[in-house]
């Protein structure tokens, strides 16, 4: 097991180099150099010269990449043009709001998905199946901000009972120990703002989960097929275990493994799709700041956002992979 | 040319050649299939007679037309409608769909060629340059690829054309990939070894034995592609990265502006947004049709 993840550690290094070289030169490819964004274009030639000496700017580029790299490995992401903060500061602020928004999403897709491809799959063929299919298919067909504005102009609009936007109401006064609004508000037992934040927070999850939804339903039903008409589930049967015992010991068990793949991967696609979701619903994380970075031409947010977000990426895919060799013993030695 | 090679290559084109008929076979009688063959096939005719079809200037503003400066909903002259400026809402949703349908195929195609390319060289040379190829690719990959177009966008600056490229550039990897996998699939085959066996070329090896099998994973994903394409790219419009000529009839970027006068106009929001749903529909239908006639593992069942 160790070996395996040595490995898949050894593998990360080429892809973060990769990453760092991409990020690195996609600045330097920008419209405007660095400087006319942070100076404006008016900018005296004295006052760029003093710009390009304190950013290094005048160096050759291998050594304004080591520098770079030097504060990535910091956490230094540098500082927005447009709040004059640090980027690591806002990400500390925004990001709770989207691991929040990512986790409620993907509580709703599973908890609706996993069911809904099981017993589709249980009763193949059937009303019940097909409907799962139809769900399944219009759910990867619908663009995520078209159902969040949907949402929003059903539930918020016309019937009133949910918040259109953001994550808390004026109204609501509380301590934000962690920025993690439904964990600050248990901490600080405040339950009216919690009520306050699970209401903010059923609209976008539904929006941002109707994908990994469609897509855990597709590959559960998919992965259960397959798993029922192996050999060790008639043994099973044939040996007289009571059903439920067998879906769940037999092929619930080995369907799950295609399934937490799955479930892994789809944390790229929440972190984009938030991008989407967050501008419909303004919701303050990280997805609608890069939005609003790209029209503030906010560069050194899109760049710290970028390679935060893919970081994290990366990360994530690590921990399944590592996990999912922990279920599954083939895999580590294959 | 030698016995044994001509009949090689023979081999090579019969093979796939029975395969496809089948495909064709089995494509026909699939229902989702050919919901989605008529979905796609309304929308290119709707495309193409575009000027036929609307009933005005996608573009023509007619502030008059409007009640007291707000939108008007869907009546007998104005089938879905008048916009915010005074257009008709049905003759925008008629242009758009050759913006949409332009843009899938513009955005597929740049991520396929490109993709397949580096995914041939890199599954049939191997080595280093498979290595390099692939570690580029694993880059890519590793942002999640709205923001990589994002990012792209953020750096070529907004406007149509270069969405498309942004879309078509975030499908590289994926084509490469699959291409790739597919042939280092294709090239433990008999078959291979035979033509290679019997002297035929390196080239002729890949493109006359390999390919032709190793394609029908990449035929479903390209359709699947499109779909994913005209989503991500509505989504790139919704954000304002889209057309900077606000007049342009491009459904993500209409929806933009409807988002605005959701509670007064909502049919400016559902109008787009169910054209994009049914055309994004359509390409799904399709390419799961594919890929129950296509892909092996499932062929048998």
């Amino acid at each position: 097991m160790l070996r395996y993840v040595v490995r898949r550690l050894l593998l990360l290094i080429p892809i973060l180099f990769g990453l760092s070289i991409l990020v690195f030169f996609w600045v330097r490819a920008l419209p405007g150099s660095p400087i006319s964004s942070i100076l404006g274009e008016r900018a005296t030639p004295a006052l760029i010269q003093q710009y390009k000496e304190r950013y290094g700017l005048d160096e050759p580029i291998y050594k304004q990449y080591v520098k770079q790299l030097r504060a990535w490995s910091h956490a230094d992401f540098g500082t927005s043009i447009a709040t004059h903060r640090t980027i690591t500061y806002e990400i500390k602020q925004r990001f709770p709001a989207t691991v929040e928004l990512a986790v409620a999403a993907m509580i709703f897709a599973i908890s609706i998905g996993l069911p809904l491809g099981f017993f589709a799959a249980k009763k193949y063929g059937g009303l019940f199946d097909h409907a799962s299919l139809f769900i399944s298919l219009i759910g990867i067909s619908i663009p995520v901000f078209f159902l969040a504005i949907i949402l929003k102009y059903i539930f918020a609009v016309r019937l009133g009972w949910l918040p259109t936007v953001g994550r808390q109401s004026v109204l609501i006064e509380t301590e934000h120990p962690t920025n993690f609004y439904i964990l600050d508000a248990i901490i600080t037992r405040d339950w009216a703002a919690l009520w306050d934040a699970i209401r903010h927070l059923i609209l976008p999850a539904i929006a941002l989960g109707s994908i990994p939804l469609a897509i855990i339903t597709r590959i559960t039903r998919a992965s259960v097929l397959d798993v029922q008409n192996e050999d060790y589930v008639r043994t099973a049967r044939a040996k007289g275990l009571a059903p439920i015992t067998v879906d769940q010991r037999h092929v619930l068990r080995n369907a799950m493994l295609p399934i937490t793949t799955i479930i892994g991967l789809q944390v790229g696609l929440l972190l984009s799709g938030a991008v989407l979701t967050e501008t419909v619903f303004a919701w303050p994380g990280i997805g609608s700041w890069l939005r609003d970075a790209i029209f503030n031409r906010d560069y050194p947010v899109i760049q710290g956002g970028i390679l935060f977000v893919a970081l994290i990426f990366v990360l994530v895919n690590l921990i399944v992979d590592i996990s999912y060799a922990i279920i599954n013993p083939r895999i580590r030695y294959s | 040319m030698s016995l044994a090679e001509a009949e090689a290559v023979e081999i090579g084109i019969e093979a796939p050649g029975g395969l496809w008929s089948e495909a064709w076979r089995k494509l026909i009688r699939n229902p989702g299939a050919i919901t989605g063959a008529v979905i796609v096939g309304v929308m290119v005719l709707t495309a193409l007679f575009a000027p036929v079809i609307a009933p005005d200037d996608p573009r023509f503003t007619d502030l008059n037309a409007l009640n007291h400066g707000q939108p008007v909903g869907p009546n007998a002259e104005h089938w879905f409608g008048i916009d915010t400026l005074g257009r008709d809402e049905f003759s925008r949703i008629v242009y758009g769909t050759r913006y949409s349908l332009l843009i899938g195929v513009v955005a597929v195609m740049i991520g396929l060629t490109v993709g397949l390319t580096l995914g041939a060289i890199a599954g049939y040379a191997g080595g280093y340059a498979d290595s390099a190829i692939m570690r580029c690719m694993d880059v890519m990959l590793a942002i999640p690829g709205f923001l990589l177009a994002i990012g792209i966008v953020a750096m070529l600056g907004p406007g149509l054309g270069k969405i498309m490229v942004a879309v078509g550039i975030v499908n590289i990897p994926i084509f490469a990939r699959l291409l790739r996998s597919s042939i280092l699939a294709q090239k433990q085959n008999d078959f291979v070894l035979a033509a290679k066996a019997v002297g035929v070329r390196g080239r002729s090896v890949l493109t006359a034995h390999i390919l032709p099998n190793a394609i029908s994973p990449v035929i479903v994903a390209a359709t699947l592609a499109m779909a994913t394409a005209i989503i991500d790219v509505a989504g790139l419009g919704f954000l304002g990265l889209g057309p900077q000529d606000p007049s342009t009839p491009e459904w993500g970027t209409m929806l933009t502006d409807a988002n605005n006068y959701l509670s007064s106009a909502p049919f400016l929001a559902i109008i787009p947004g169910l054209a994009i749903v049914l055309s994004v529909l359509g390409f799904n239908l399709i390419g799961d049709g594919l890929r129950e006639t296509l892909d092996p593992k499932l062929r048998g069942r």
